[in-house]
C-alpha cells in the first residue's frame, strides 16, 4: 500500500517533469535550447548516480565513468576518425568495462570508505587525462563530431532537435531504471540497501548485486558522458574533474537520493539556477556552497524524498483514522 | 637513471619530505574520523587557509618564522569556529550529510578565496636561514626541504608520546576504539572530539605553512591534496596514528616514485597501492581496533 503510493508521487513527479521539458523544449529559443540539453544530459547522469545509490552506495567519483565514456567517445571519432554510430556504443560498453574492474574492490568497501575510493578512482582518470598530450592534455581537444542519425531524418547538429532528442533519451532511460528498480534485481538492491547482513544471511550475494548496479551506473554514466561531449563538441579533462563529481551528486541531493526523478528534478534546478546566478551575481561555488550546506543540513532528504515524507505521513494519518472505526464494527 | 646512488638519495628525501606533509593532514582526517566517524573533506580548506595566511603575514613584512608560529593559529580557531558553527550539526547526519556540507565549506572556500586573492598562484618565500642547500653525507640537500622532514619527524614523535603515554591520549584512544562504554564511563567524548578537531586542524594550519613555499599557492590548492590524503587515510587505516604513518609514507614514496618512473601514470601509482591494500585488508593496513573487524 505504502510502496504502491510512494510508487505513484515519484511517478507522478517524472511524469510532471518529463511533461515541463517538453514543453520548455517547444517554447525555447537558441540558448535555451542550449540549456535544457546540458540539463537533459546532467539528468541522464543523474539516474547513473540514483541507480547505485538504489543498493546504499553513494559515489563521489562518478566523473571518472562519465569520463571514460568523454574519452572513448572522442578517442574513436576524433583520433581514429571511426564513426560517431560507432563510437557511441564503444563508449558505452567501455563504462560498463571500466565500472566493472574499479567495482571489483570498489564494492567491496561501503560508506565513507566508498566515497573515498571512488574519489580517487576519477582523480586518476583526471590527472592522466591532464598530462595526455594524444587528447590536448589540460587544454583539450576540439572536432567531437555528434551521432549521425540523417538515416533517419534526423540532424542532431540542430540545437532544437539535439535538445529533444537528450529529454526523450532521459526520459527512455528513466522508464529502463523504474522497470529495473520495480524488478526482482531491484528489489533485491534495495534490501541491500536497507540491510545488507540480512541479505547476506538470507543467502543473497551482495557483493554481486552490488558490481551488477556498480556496472549498470558506469554503462549509463558513459552514455551521459558520450553524450556531453556531442553536445559541446570538445573534449577536456575538466570534464572528469571532482567539480563533475561534486554537481550531479548534488542534483541527486536535492531531488532526493533513491527516488529516480529526483536527480532529474535536481539537475534541472542546477543547470537553471547557475544560468541565472553567472549571469547576475558571479561567484556560483560560492552560491552553490551555500546551497549544498544548507540542503545537508535542513533538507537532507532532497524535494521528492520529502514529499514522499508529506505523502507517507498523510497515509499513516489517514490509516490511524480508518483503523478505530474498522475496531469498532468487529 | 634510478642506479645513480646520489639521485636516488634525493628523491628517498622528497618522497620524507612530502610524506610528512600527507601524514600533518592525514592525522587530524582520520583521528577525527575514528573518533566521531566524521569524514571531514573540508580539512583541506583549513590548510589551503592557512597557506593564505602565512602569505599575507609575509607580504606584510612578517618572517616566515612569524608565520608558522601565528598561521596555524588561525586555523585551528577558524576551525574550531567552523565545527561549532557548522559541522557539528551534520554529526547525526550520516556520512552523506558530512560529505556534503564538507563540500559545500569546500566550495564557498575556495571562491571566498579566489575573492580575496585572485585566481593566479601566489609564492611565500622560503626563510633566509634555510635557503642554502645542506651537505648531507656528500649529497647537497635543500635545507627547507630538510627542515619539513625534521618538523615532521618531531611532530610524529609529539604526537606519539601524547597519544600514547597521556591522560587526553588514553581518552582519544578510548573514544576511538569504544565510544559508547568510554562515554558510559563518564568521559565526555564531545570536549574531547572538539580538543582533538582543534589540534588536527592546528596541525594542518602548520601543513599549509611550511608547504606554502615549496608548493604554490593557489584557489584548489586543498582539493589537490585532501585527495591524496583520503587515500593515505583508507590505505592506513582509520584512526590510528601508526596506519596514517605508515599510509604516508606509502602514498609519499608512491607519488614521488610514481612521477619518475611513469610520468603519465603517477596516480596509476598511488591508485595501485590503494587497491592492492583494499583487496587484502579492506579496512586499511593498520586500524584502530574497532575499524579492523568490519569489511
Amino acid at each position: 500500500m505504502t510502496v504502491a503510493s510512494r510508487t505513484f508521487v515519484r511517478r507522478s513527479v517524472g511524469v510532471a517533469l518529463a511533461l515541463a521539458a517538453l514543453i520548455a523544449q517547444a517554447l525555447a529559443g537558441f540558448f535555451a535550447q542550449e540549456l535544457i540539453a546540458e540539463a537533459a544530459i546532467l539528468a541522464i547522469f543523474a539516474l547513473s548516480l540514483d541507480l547505485l545509490a538504489t543498493c546504499g552506495l553513494i559515489s563521489f567519483g562518478h566523473a571518472g565513468l562519465l569520463g571514460v565514456g568523454c574519452y572513448v567517445f572522442a578517442g574513436v571519432t576524433v583520433l581514429m576518425g571511426a564513426s560517431p554510430n560507432l563510437a557511441f556504443p564503444a563508449a558505452i560498453v567501455a563504462g560498463a568495462c571500466v565500472a566493472f574492474v574499479v567495482g571489483l574492490f570498489a564494492v567491496r568497501t561501503t560508506g565513507a570508505f566508498f566515497i573515498m575510493v571512488t574519489l580517487a578512482a576519477a582523480e586518476m582518470l583526471f590527472s592522466w587525462g591532464y598530462r595526455s598530450e594524444t587528447f590536448g592534455g589540460a587544454n583539450g581537444m576540439g572536432g567531437v563530431p555528434r551521432l549521425d542519425l540523417t538515416a533517419i531524418g534526423v540532424d542532431l547538429n540542430d540545437p532544437g532537435v539535439f535538445a529533444l532528442a537528450m529529454i526523450v533519451l532521459c526520459i527512455v532511460i528513466w522508464l529502463l531504471l523504474e522497470v529495473v528498480v520495480s524488478s526482482p534485481f531491484g528489489r533485491t538492491l534495495a534490501a541491500i540497501r536497507q540491510n545488507p547482513s540480512r541479505v547476506a544471511a538470507l543467502g543473497g550475494r551482495v557483493f554481486l548485486y552490488r558490481l551488477a548496479a556498480f556496472t549498470a551506473s558506469g554503462a549509463i554514466a558513459a552514455l551521459a558522458g558520450a553524450l556531453k561531449v556531442q553536445h559541446i563538441n570538445f573534449i577536456s579533462p575538466d570534464l572528469v574533474s571532482w567539480f563533475v563529481s561534486g554537481d550531479v551528486l548534488i542534483a541527486v541531493v536535492i531531488g532526493g537520493v533513491g527516488t529516480l526523478v529526483g536527480g532529474p528534478l535536481g539537475a534541472a534546478l542546477l543547470v537553471v539556477l547557475k544560468e541565472l546566478m553567472s549571469s547576475t551575481f558571479g561567484h556560483w561555488y560560492l552560491f552553490l556552497g551555500i546551497i549544498l550546506a544548507g540542503v545537508a543540513l535542513l533538507m537532507p532528504r532532497g524535494i521528492v524524498g520529502s514529499l514522499l515524507d508529506l505523502n507517507d505521513r498523510r497515509n499513516s494519518r489517514a490509516a490511524a483514522v480508518r483503523t478505530p472505526s474498522s475496531e469498532g464494527a468487529a | 637513471m634510478l642506479v645513480d646512488p646520489r639521485f636516488f638519495a634525493e628523491q628517498i628525501l622528497n618522497s620524507l619530505q612530502f610524506s610528512m606533509l600527507l601524514f600533518l593532514l592525514a592525522i587530524g582526517l582520520s583521528v577525527v574520523f575514528g573518533l566521531m566517524d566524521y569524514l571531514n573533506l573540508s580539512h583541506g580548506t583549513i590548510y589551503m587557509f592557512a597557506a593564505y595566511v602565512a602569505f599575507s603575514i609575509t607580504q606584510l613584512g612578517g618572517s616566515f618564522w612569524a608565520a608558522l608560529a601565528l598561521a596555524p593559529l588561525a586555523a585551528a580557531a577558524v576551525g574550531v569556529l567552523l565545527y561549532f558553527v557548522l559541522l557539528k550539526r551534520a554529526e547525526k547526519g550520516g556520512h552523506l550529510t558530512q560529505v556534503l556540507l564538507t563540500v559545500g565549506i569546500i566550495y564557498m572556500g575556495t571562491d571566498l578565496i579566489r575573492i580575496g586573492y585572485g585566481d593566479l598562484p601566489k609564492n611565500v618565500p622560503q626563510p633566509a636561514a634555510l635557503s642554502g642547500a645542506f651537505d648531507l653525507l656528500g649529497i647537497p640537500y635543500p635545507a627547507y626541504r630538510l627542515f619539513i622532514i625534521g618538523l615532521g619527524l618531531a611532530i610524529m614523535v609529539v604526537l606519539y608520546v601524547v597519544l600514547e603515554r597521556t591522560r587526553l591520549g588514553a581518552l582519544v584512544r578510548a573514544g576511538v576504539d569504544d565510544r559508547a562504554t568510554a562515554e558510559t564511563l563518564g568521559i565526555d567524548i564531545a570536549k574531547v572530539f572538539a580538543l582533538v578537531f582543534g589540534i588536527g586542524t592546528y596541525l594542518a594550519g602548520i601543513a599549509g605553512v611550511v608547504a606554502a613555499p615549496v608548493f604554490s599557492v593557489y584557489p584548489g590548492m586543498d582539493v589537490s591534496i585532501i585527495i591524496l590524503v583520503l587515500i593515505v587515510v583508507v590505505v592506513g587505516g582509520l584512526g590510528s596514528l601508526r596506519g596514517v604513518i605508515v599510509g604516508s609514507l606509502l602514498i609519499g614514496f608512491a607519488d614521488t616514485f610514481g612521477k619518475i618512473l611513469l610520468p603519465q601514470f603517477a596516480m596509476i601509482m598511488i591508485y595501485l597501492v590503494m587497491a592492492l591494500v583494499l583487496i587484502f585488508r579492506p579496512s586499511g593496513l593498520m586500524p584502530a581496533r574497532r575499524f579492523s573487524v568490519s569489511g
